[in-house]
């Protein structure tokens, strides 16, 4: 896939600019977090300095406790505003990774679509919907704890740091001096926890890997009666990959250490020196000043000077899984898509009543051309059967007429059409059905059929004998019992759904490979009937009864295209 | 709850570790509670001191003892902090094996049916996810609740000997509202949202990966916009369902938060009540509310786990429930069978559940020494068969008698191992000796005698990739160094080409002597030297 040979720094930097892309999309949100939050600091920073002006109040001045009530007041509502701060940012994080989520699903969808049925068929049905689902969830940590949080462990500490110089300034230079170290602690936190991130997924997921793995082959290990063995085996690999795990650990912890063990001997250091300073034990700076208000204000503020700094380092690793399903993601994103709108099949022109292909040229490595200067032309009705060695290029001339891949060279006409831009039929190898009911299933497609119409459509394909079992007709569970359907069954509800839909033409890819002899004769019939309903069916096979079905059989060997 | 019983008492087997990791958590928690309440306390102490020195009162002052002490707890907070991280990821590691060995018991004892209902994506998400969220149960959820419970259970006992029982009382029925604001209000709130969220998931993925497969058909009918926005609105259902649980969480958090602020508040004014009436000095006035403010950190990790607990519960019910052990199996009493015989299949019925049969009325009996081949087109159920024949599936009718065998499967399954542990598997005692000339005859010898750790290559992903026919040859030696009197052999030459395969059914001849094969395969040309071909007619 593309970006490949892209060193791992332009990467992360590709991966860090869509992620602020997808942050852009979400600004209100970030924003209104952002701001809940820096509600929330500043309300503690009051509640802090109520605190501290009660107890100076109480204890030093000894005002009567009736005259304090006013400022118990405003500390309650200081707390109230404090704690609605922080619901309502909880909340609007919670809202922005939901935003941020669908954003990234839509771009998403939108390059499968761009991509195309064959170049999405490259990859598995579950490695995409992984991305879909897993790797997109995996953004939510970023957007709703790291991203915001990044933002107020600048704010808060800075009103805090600017409040304290304001109280005294010495106070206010020890917490300083912890600033320039702030973003060393940022460093040296960030690369524990990105170790350690790694660490833990590696070790997680190699372990998963063998675990599964063992349970995968779990009869064969019944077989040889090993299953003990085996679960010893797992202990031991467990406990071995606990040991080297700890060992990073233990390094990876300390960076966190390091950042818990400045905030508490600022802490230390700042009450130490306030204490001494309001015995007068110092002479000089501005401790002369000190009051039991200022010096317990500047106390009780340290902790919370270090606090969003602390959340942020918790939330780091959300910052490495984000980059990480961010790598991934980014990568199908940018996977080279093969340009089928800007396809040079030219204007929408040509005969309404024939396909035309015109010098097509299709290769998909650049020295060898799948197809070759291929010149056809069919008439509307016609029975095509498209024949040949496999790998001759039957199914890339199929995937042309379909507009799932666009010519390289030359033009196609598909009755007065660019290939894709109208409806037709399909019907692939793997017949497709999704959980529901029968009519949900042919409705897919053709959201408006009428009930008759997609019962008619089931018994036209043979699959009648099926519903008359179903107390609930077209409108019961396609698997019931979890009983699903067999493989030729599933193809012969995909052709239903073409009998019903009623399209001009129809394009299928081996349509009786590998069905159960009950299917095959079913399918035949009802391909059978589509041609004398006069569609076009263009089909590739090997299978002699289809042949003889077709009006031409055309020979598809060597990039070459000719009458059989 | 229930469901997490079997599970909480594997965790609950490990006291010891158990305890000492709580006690250094606790440590940590009163270091940081302590270090700000005796700096508050000091601050105070030492403005009163200093108001009579300047009013040139003679006042003396201890500073050693508050000085040392804040140094102390400084000190003690980080370097508890980081003992407890180091020790309790260290348990969490321990509790993931202990969990994972009793899961892989218990799978071993399960029917290979209930096992196969389960695609592997739904095997992976159960031994990953559902474990994930049961490993950490101890360190997220148990050891924090049972510690927040007893800090505050000893900062009101610091309340009721420094202050009074009327304030101790009152400031911990303010924390213990908090508590369950913390804990159980969210699990009532977000249970519900979060059970369902792992199902939810699930059938998300089902349909987008309807989606994916179906992407040709929809294209061709234009409808891949249409069912897209239908999936995206599927997939924000979910989202949103999430939305409102860490909403939810949020506002418990603020609420827990707001309630132990006030209890400070409260504390704070009783305080004032008891300094102006004399009975508390200033110092330890300021030293209660500083300690319940602190005790906000202690309560903050407690929402989020509880908002968890529904889902950990949920997934802990499906372990339960997908990894049951099976009664056993009501086996026929073994009959004893006759002299001269290996396996006698009386009037067997072979059938999948939920499936018709694949055969009625099947009878075999095979002789000792006996070379039996049995030929069936693919799909004819042939490996069904085998599976009957073996024991893998239960016969719902008829008899099977058999003597012990050894069964090559027509899957290869090799582990992700060494070659050697492998090999192994099929007979633990083999010598290094046995293992290479095995090797030998099945023609892998000089393959693995070049790799560089030989006998210990690695096999499978992280290893080197085998062929199709190298993993088949090093299954079926596997198979052959087993010392059971019966072989059956489903498929053996998979993947092998014609000479190979001609030169192996040689060699198989000399180290087959003596026991008795049953041999199935889709044509004549797969299958070793037989006395005689069954055929089986779909």
């Amino acid at each position: 896939m593309g970006g490949g040979d892209d060193s791992p720094a332009t990467n992360q930097k590709a991966v860090r600019g869509w992620l602020s892309q997808l942050a852009r999309g979400s600004r209100f949100w970030i924003r209104s977090t952002i701001i809940a939050g820096t509600v929330a600091g500043v309300a503690t920073i009051i509640q802090m300095i109520l605190f501290a002006r009660i107890v100076h109040l109480g204890v030093i001045d000894n005002v009567p406790i009736a005259e304090l009530t006013p400022l118990f007041i405003s500390l309650i509502l200081a707390l109230t505003v404090r704690a609605l701060g922080q619901g309502f940012q909880a909340r609007f994080a919670a809202r922005c990774s939901e935003q941020v989520r669908r954003d990234a699903r839509r771009q998403l969808h939108k390059q499968w679509q761009t991509l195309g049925p064959v170049e999405l068929g490259q990859s598995s049905a579950g490695a995409l919907a992984r991305e879909w689902i897993d790797h997109v969830d995996a953004l939510h940590g970023y957007f709703a704890r790291f991203l915001p949080q990044m933002g107020l462990s600048l704010i808060v500490p800075f009103l805090i740091l600017a409040l304290v110089f304001w109280l005294d300034w010495l106070a206010g230079i020890f917490l300083l001096l912890s600033a320039p170290l702030i973003p060393l602690f940022m460093a040296l936190v960030g690369m524990g926890a990105e170790k350690l991130n790694q660490q833990h997924f590696e070790t997680i997921s190699r372990l998963s890997g063998q675990f599964l793995d063992k349970v995968r082959g779990l009869t064969t290990l019944q077989l040889f009666g090993q299953t003990e063995g085996a679960a010893e085996l797992i202990r031991m690999r467990s406990d071995y990959y606990r040991r080297i795990t700890m060992k990073t650990l233990r390094i990876a912890f300390l960076s966190s250490a390091v950042l818990e063990f400045f905030a508490s001997v600022a802490i230390a250091v700042i009450a130490i020196y306030i204490g001494f300073g309001l015995l007068g034990y110092i002479t000089y700076g501005p401790s002369e000043d000190l009051t039991l208000f200022s010096g317990l204000l500047i106390l009780l503020l340290a902790p919370e000077f270090f606090q969003p700094l602390r959340t942020l380092s918790q939330h780091y690793h959300d910052r490495a899984a984000a980059m990480g399903a961010g790598t991934e993601l980014l990568e199908r994103l940018n996977s080279p898509a093969n340009p089928i709108d800007v396809a040079p099949t030219g204007s929408a022109t040509g005969e309404t009543d024939v396909i035309e292909l015109d010098s097509v040229v299709k290769h998909f490595r650049s020295d060898q051309p799948v197809l070759y200067d291929v010149s056809l032309t069919i008439h509307k009705g016609q029975v095509i059967a498209l024949t040949g060695p496999s790998g001759g290029g039957k199914s890339t001339l199929l995937h042309l007429l379909a507009g799932f891949l666009a010519p390289d060279e030359g033009s196609m006409h598909l009755f007065g059409n660019t290939p894709g831009s109208f409806q037709f039929g399909w019907l692939g190898q793997k017949g497709f059905l999704v959980q529901g009911t029968w009519a949900d299933n042919l409705r897919l497609t053709t959201p408006d059929a009428s009930d008759i119409a997609i019962e008619t459509a089931l018994r036209n394909v043979g699959l009648g004998s099926l519903l008359n079992n179903r107390t609930q007709g077209i409108y019961s569970p396609v698997s019931e019992d979890g009983q699903g359907l067999s493989g030729g069954q599933a193809r012969r509800l995909s052709l239903a759904r073409i009998f019903l839909a009623d399209y001009d033409l129809i394009l299928l890819d081996e349509p009786t490979a590998g069905l159960d002899s009950d299917s095959e004769v079913y399918v035949l019939e009802a391909l059978h009937k589509l041609a004398v309903a006069g569609k076009t069916l263009i089909f590739s096979s090997h299978h002699q009864a289809l042949l003889t079905l077709a009006d031409r059989v055309l020979l598809v060997s060597g990039g070459e295209v000719r009458d059989a | 709850m229930r469901n997490l019983k079997p599970w909480l008492d594997l965790i609950f087997k490990r006291p010891g570790r158990l305890v000492i990791g709580g006690l250094l958590i606790l440590a940590t928690l009163l270091s940081g509670i302590a270090l700000l309440a005796v700096s508050g306390w000091f601050i105070t102490e030492t403005a009163l001191v200093g108001l009579l020195l300047a009013a040139g009162v003679a006042a003396t002052i201890n500073l050693y003892v508050p000085g040392g002490a804040i140094r102390f707890f400084a000190v003690s907070r980080t370097v508890f902090r980081y003992l407890e991280r180091v020790y309790n990821h260290d348990t969490v590691l321990r509790l993931l094996t202990d969990i994972r060995v009793a899961l892989f018991r218990r799978l071993s004892s399960a029917s290979r049916a209930r096992r196969g209902k389960l695609s592997g994506a739904q095997w992976l998400s159960r031994l990953t996810n559902d474990v994930d969220a049961l490993d950490t149960l101890y360190l997220r959820l148990i050891a924090p609740t049972a510690l927040a419970a007893l800090v505050t259970v000893l900062v009101a006992l610091v309340a009721s000997v420094l202050f009074d029982l009327r304030t101790a009382l009152l400031t911990g029925g303010v924390l213990v509202v908090a508590l369950l604001v913390a804990t159980v209000g969210v699990y009532l709130r977000t249970w519900r949202l979060a059970a369902r969220q792992s199902d939810r998931q699930e059938e998300l993925r089902t349909a987008v990966i309807e989606h994916i497969e179906g992407f040709p058909e929809l294209t061709a009918a234009g409808r891949t916009g249409k069912h897209a926005a239908w999936l995206i609105r599927q997939a924000h259902q979910v989202t949103a369902a999430q939305t409102r649980t860490d909403s939810r969480i949020g506002w418990h958090l603020a609420g827990s938060h707001l309630l132990v602020n006030l209890s400070a508040v409260l504390s704070l004014w009783l305080g004032f009540v008891l300094f102006q009436a004399g009975i508390v000095s200033g110092p330890v006035l300021v030293l209660l509310p500083i300690a319940l403010l602190g005790l906000a950190e202690v309560y903050a990790m407690l929402p989020d786990a509880f908002g968890k607990l529904g889902a950990t519960i949920a997934s802990s019910g499906r372990l339960n429930r997908d990894c049951r052990e099976d009664a056993p199996h009501p086996q026929a009493a073994a009959n004893e069978l006759p002299a001269q015989t290996a396996l006698i299949a009386d009037n067997i019925t072979v059938k999948h559940p939920d499936c018709p049969p694949l055969f009625s009325r099947f009878n075999l009996t095979v002789r000792s020494g006996e070379r039996i081949g049995i030929l069936g087109q693919s799909g004819s159920g042939k490996s069904s068969l085998a599976d009957a024949l073996v024991g893998l599936l239960p016969l719902c009718q008829g008899q099977r008698t058999r003597q012990n065998c050894v069964y090559l499967t027509q899957k290869t399954v090799l582990f992700e191992d060494t070659l050697r542990a492998n090999l192994l598997l099929g007979s633990p005692e083999a010598s290094d000796t046995e293992l290479w000339s095995m090797l030998e005859q099945m023609e892998l010898a000089e393959r693995f005698a070049t790799e560089p750790d030989q006998l210990d290559t690695w096999l499978g992903n992280a290893g080197s990739r085998l062929s199709g026919g190298e993993a088949r040859r090093v299954a079926l030696a596997r198979v052959l160094l087993n010392p059971a009197p019966l072989v059956i052999l489903d498929e053996p030459f998979t993947g092998l080409d014609a000479e190979t395969r001609a030169r192996i059914t040689l060699r198989m001849q000399s180290i087959l002597e003596g026991k008795t094969v049953i041999s199935l395969a889709h044509g004549s040309d797969a299958l070793p030297d037989t006395d005689r071909v069954l055929h089986l007619t779909g």
